[in-house]
C-alpha cells in the first residue's frame, strides 16, 4: 500500500500540483525504473551524482551504471544489486515525475526520505505488508487531510483500500479526502448498511471509466457501458460491504444490514460533515468513494 | 459431471452474478437447463412453475431477500435443494439460511471448487 498513498503525501507537502501527479500516474504503465532512481533510494548515489552521471550520459554512448562506476559512484557489488533488485513501486510515480520535470532529482530524493520516516517503513522492498502498518499509512491519511475518523470508519477505509488491491488492481493514488456539501455526480452506484453502524457507502465515476473498472472487477472485455458494467459496479460495491459484514460480526460480534445496491440518479448529492469523498487515480481514469460513515 | 436434462434455478438481483455463476457451473458439466431470477419473490414464482433440481440464491435481493425466499420455497417442496450464495457469510445469516432450509451457504467472492463441491453433493446421484 506504500506506493499508492506516497502520491496523496507529495500533495500535502505540495511537491506536486494535482495536475501533475495525474499525469505522472497516466505515464506509469509505460514507464520501467531507472538505474539512478534506485541508486538513490538506495542511498548509493546522491541526487547530484545521478544528475552529473545523467549528463554524462547524454555526452558519451555509455549505459548509466557503466559511467557511474568509473565515477567511483557506485563500486560493483552495488551495481549488481540495483540490477537485480525488487523495485518499490512508488518509485516508479517518483520517476515519472521527474521525467515530466515536475520534480528534481534532489527534491525526490529528500521526499523519498521524509515519507519513509514519517511512515516508519523500514523495507520497502518487502512485499508482504502487515495489517498494522497499511492502517498505520491510512490514519497518516486522514491526519494529513485533517479530517477526525472513528476506529470503525478507520476499519472501513483500510478495507475498501484492500479490496480495490484485490479486485480491480493495485496500480491506483488516492488524493486526499476532499470536503464538500454538494457533489455533482457522474453515474453514481450506491449501497446503504444499517444496524450499529450505520454507513452510506457509493462508488461514481464517468462512464468510460466504468468500462474500464468493470472489465478489471468481471475480468472480462467490456466495450460498452451496458447493464453488464452497470452490474459490475454494483457487486464491487456489494462484495466489498459484504466483507465488512463478515468482519464486524467475526471481530466485533457486531450484526449489521445490507440493503441492495442501487443507482442513484440525484445529478447532486448533498452531503453532511460526516461524509468523505476520496478521488482514487487508476491508469484508467478516476473513481469516487464517497462515504458517510 | 453430467448435467444432461437438470433445470437450475439462479436468482440474484445482479445479472453479472447470475451469468458468472451459469457460466461455472456449465464448466463442470453440458446439458443443464437455466432458470433466472433477479429478486426472492421471482424465484419463488419461477421454483413453483419449473421445479428445478438445484437452485442458488443471493440473500441480499431487493423486493423479497434470499432467506425468506427459502422459507417460501421450503415450505412449497420439502426436499427442495436450495445454496445460498452470498457476500454476508456472518454467522447470523449462515444460521438464519439453515434453519430457513437452505442445504449450503457459498461465501462470494465464489470459488470455482466450492460451485463443484456443491453439485456433487447435492444434484449427483
Amino acid at each position: 500500500m506504500y506506493a499508492q498513498f506516497f502520491g496523496s503525501f507529495l500533495l500535502s507537502k505540495n511537491a506536486v500540483t494535482p495536475e501533475q501527479l495525474t499525469a505522472a500516474i497516466t505515464k506509469m504503465s509505460d514507464t520501467h525504473i531507472k538505474l539512478g532512481t534506485l541508486a538513490m533510494h538506495k542511498g548509493y548515489m546522491t541526487a547530484s551524482e545521478v544528475d552529473e552521471v545523467c549528463f554524462l550520459q547524454t555526452r558519451e554512448d555509455k549505459r548509466f551504471g557503466e559511467i557511474a562506476l568509473e565515477r567511483n559512484y557506485l563500486f560493483e557489488d552495488q551495481l549488481d544489486d540495483l540490477l537485480k533488485s525488487q523495485n518499490p513501486d512508488f518509485l516508479l510515480l517518483g520517476q515519472c515525475l521527474v521525467d515530466m520535470g515536475a520534480l528534481s532529482n534532489k527534491q525526490l530524493e529528500s521526499l523519498m526520505v521524509d515519507y519513509q520516516e514519517e511512515n516508519e517503513i523500514v523495507d520497502v522492498s518487502a512485499k508482504s505488508e502487515s495489517a498494522e502498518k497499511t492502517q498505520k499509512l491510512i490514519e497518516h491519511y486522514f491526519v494529513i487531510a485533517e479530517k477526525p475518523i472513528t476506529d470503525h470508519a478507520l476499519m472501513y477505509m483500510q478495507l475498501i483500500f484492500n479490496n480495490l488491491v484485490r479486485f480491480i488492481g493495485e496500480d491506483f493514488t488516492p488524493l486526499s479526502p476532499i470536503p464538500c456539501s454538494e457533489y455533482t455526480t457522474n453515474y453514481c452506484t450506491a449501497q446503504i448498511v444499517t444496524g450499529q453502524i450505520k454507513c452510506t457507502s457509493m462508488i461514481d465515476m464517468q462512464p468510460e471509466v466504468a468500462v474500464a473498472f468493470a472489465s478489471r472487477y468481471a475480468k472480462m472485455d467490456f466495450t460498452e457501458f451496458d447493464e453488464y458494467v452497470k452490474a459490475s459496479l454494483e457487486d464491487f460495491l456489494n462484495l466489498h460491504n459484504g466483507i465488512f459484514l463478515v468482519n464486524m460480526s467475526n471481530n466485533y460480534s457486531m450484526e449489521l444490514n445490507l440493503e441492495p445496491p442501487y443507482h442513484d440518479e440525484a445529478p447532486v448529492l448533498k452531503l453532511t460533515e460526516d461524509s468523505f469523498v476520496i478521488p482514487v487515480i487508476y491508469p484508467f481514469g478516476t473513481i469516487f468513494l464517497l462515504l458517510t460513515i | 459431471m453430467d448435467l444432461n436434462g437438470k433445470k437450475v434455478l439462479v436468482g440474484d438481483d445482479s445479472i453479472l452474478a447470475r451469468k458468472q455463476l451459469i457460466d461455472t457451473v456449465k464448466g463442470y458439466g453440458e446439458g443443464a437447463t437455466f432458470i433466472e431470477a433477479k429478486n426472492g419473490q421471482e424465484a419463488v414464482e419461477l421454483y413453483k412453475e419449473n421445479s428445478p433440481d438445484i437452485c442458488f440464491l443471493d440473500i441480499v435481493m431487493p423486493v423479497m431477500d434470499g432467506v425468506a425466499a427459502v422459507k417460501n420455497i421450503v415450505e412449497f417442496d420439502k426436499q427442495a435443494i436450495v445454496i445460498i450464495v452470498s457476500s454476508v457469510g456472518t454467522q447470523s445469516m449462515l444460521k438464519a439460511a439453515i434453519d430457513a432450509g437452505a442445504k449450503d451457504f457459498i461465501q462470494k467472492p465464489i470459488e470455482k471448487e466450492q460451485v463443484e463441491h456443491v453439485l456433487e453433493a447435492h444434484l449427483e446421484g
